[in-house]
């Protein structure tokens, strides 16, 4: 493969430079200087007003994109909150997928780390539910396996067994009972409530699923929630209740206790899809 | 032989682009529809309702993949993740043709999602010849190349897009996908003759033409696909479909999407004229093709 002509690489660098810029290139001279020297212009636009439609249509496009996939956070934030921060976002996390879909995927952790947002434990409660519902969208499809097949394990079989989770099941721990909070967005963006209420305080230990082709979610016990975790980080079953067991400062019994039950609607809402016997 | 000829491409009549407004009702109830084009990289996804849609168009109508990202144009090397994933689409979908654009939209490991134009330079026609015979090797498929509205002109270019498109084409022995307002948008931000335009481009390579409407910013156009087509470019789509016979064509509506009768009526416009500029006889006249 012969590499790309200089002039070429010379050209897509510069302008890849001047399109992310955050501000009209007519304010700044020296890009005005480089964008000039790129583009031509015409009668009606100078070439610098040319390359800055390309700029514009940058931003557009991607604080759009965002906007879509968080607008309960674009909600809580403000028309010019979410503006701010996608542009910081988007600064420091520029598009490196060929599909939008991908654009959004470090903004809880962004928001998590960045003042003023991480000052504001709603802004990563919102960010991460919303982040779980583009994961669990489009995850990849899976089989589930009924109780039955659990079931008729041999109990001795039960400790090594490793639980496949189906790949759509997204774990959201929010420090806010505010898994409605999009719905209440939604809500105010159709103008039928003039504000949105704060939500309570957590914690709430939510589970987001792909059901039936549609996305869905449900708020369960903290030890079933560690359970989940554990098992989706790939530990064996009995070391996975252990682990669960322990972080939600259950008791060995408790836990056994629940444990029927937790499967029972696991596999009735098709989170399991496979029960892997050791060896 | 023909472009067309030669991969068995025939014509598919008047379709409409596939967006999620109408899934319910297409889906559904299966409207009269010639075809559909799908944007490739929406169904580039691992699994869920991307991927059964698609499946459900997929029984019902012709669908053919239209990709955004390619970036045949960049001066990185070409995403081999997208490619690969656009290949297993590709082979699933089985379509007649795939598409994107004369363009680029990233450097240096970055996606703009942009389809920025090129300068229109001999270096630049060979850099992305090169890159379209891998890209139609590796997929094993005929593909071709969509002309883009642009909103710059550049410095370095030394002939007109016409050029350089057929240039690439007849070069990299590919298709054409003419997208008669993006010419249209195209000829009015640079002042070009669109009809000089559709007159150059090499007829037996257009497998597909595009229609869409734009938006009037003042100072320029731009391609927003929010609107109906307008007269002008109605008059360019005759103008092609009279060089070009029977080529598959697609009304593109994303922004503003209207109902579906609307939609609907526009596929059946771009029906009417077609079939009237191809009633008058106007066959094909003989392309002259470069040796
Ligand atoms: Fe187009």
């Amino acid at each position: 493969m012969s590499p790309a002509p200089p002039s070429l690489v010379e050209l897509q660098t510069s302008l890849m430079d001047l399109l992310r810029r955050d501000a009209s290139l007519s304010t700044d001279a020296d890009a005005s200087a480089r964008a000039a020297e790129i583009a031509t212009g015409n009668d009606r636009l100078t070439g610098v007003e040319q390359v800055d439609i390309y700029r514009e249509q940058y931003f557009l496009r991607h604080v759009g994109a965002l906007r879509e996939d968080f607008e309960s956070l674009a909600a809580l934030l403000g028309e010019d909150g979410f503006d701010a921060l996608a542009r910081a976002y988007l600064s420091a996390h520029p598009p490196t997928s060929f599909t939008l879909r991908d654009l959004g995927h470090a903004l809880p952790a962004f928001v998590a780390e960045r003042a003023p947002w991480r000052d504001d434990a709603l802004v990563a409660d919102m960010a991460r539910l919303e982040w779980a519902f583009v994961d669990a969208f489009d995850a990849a499809d899976a089989t589930k396996i009924e109780l039955a097949a659990i079931a008729s394990m041999p109990e001795d079989a039960w400790p090594l067994a490793r639980v496949r989770l189906h790949p759509s099941v997204q774990l959201v721990e929010m420090a806010h009972v505010a898994e409605d909070y999009r719905s209440q967005a939604r809500k105010l963006l159709a103008g039928e409530i003039s504000e949105l209420p704060r939500p309570e305080p957590g914690p709430r230990y939510i589970v987001v699923f792909r059901g039936s082709e549609k996305l869905k979610y449900i708020d369960v016990d903290r030890g079933a929630f560690a359970l989940l975790a554990a098992l989706r980080d790939g530990h064996a079953l009995g070391d996975a209740c252990e682990r669960a067991a322990a972080t939600a400062e259950m008791t060995e019994q408790t836990f056994q206790e629940a444990l029927g039950g937790w499967f029972q609607s696991w596999t009735s809402w098709g989170w399991i899809t496979a029960l892997e016997r050791a060896g | 032989m023909s472009f067309r000829k030669r991969h068995g491409i025939g014509d598919l009549g008047v379709g409409v682009g596939f967006r999620t407004k109408h899934y319910p009702h297409v889906l559904e109830t299966k409207p009269a529809m010639d075809w559909f084009e799908v944007i490739s990289e929406n169904f580039l996804v691992a699994g869920g309702p991307p991927r059964a849609n698609v499946e459900r168009l997929k029984d019902a109508y012709p669908v053919v993949p239209h990709g955004v990202s390619l970036s045949i144009g960049g001066n990185a090397p070409l995403d081999d993740d997208y490619l690969r994933r656009l290949k297993a689409f590709v082979d699933w979908l089985d379509p007649p043709w795939v598409s994107d654009h004369l363009c680029w939209g990233g450097a240096a490991g970055l996606h703009i999602h942009e389809l920025l134009p090129l300068p229109h330079t001999e270096a630049v026609a060979a850099h992305v010849v090169e890159r379209v015979k891998r890209v139609q090797g590796f997929l094993e498929r005929p593909f071709a190349l969509e002309n883009v509205s642009s909103y710059m002109t550049f410095r370095e270019s030394t002939m007109q897009e016409w050029e350089l498109l057929s240039t690439i084409a007849e070069r990299a022995d590919c298709g054409i996908l003419l997208d008669c307002n993006n010419v249209y948008v195209s000829s009015r931000n640079h002042t070009i003759d669109a009809d000089a335009y559709i007159d150059a481009v090499p007829a037996d390579r257009v497998v597909q033409i595009h229609l869409a409407g734009h938006t009037d910013k003042g100072k320029y156009l731009l391609d927003t696909h929010s609107d109906h087509v307008c007269d002008a470019v109605w008059k360019l789509y005759e103008r092609a479909i009279g060089r070009c016979g029977a080529v598959s064509t697609l009304v593109e509506w994303d922004d503003d999407i209207p109902e579906w009768d609307v939609l609907s009526e526009e596929a059946a416009t771009a029906r009417r004229l077609r079939a009237s500029v191809l009633s008058r006889g106007a066959s094909p006249r003989p392309v002259e093709v470069r040796p």
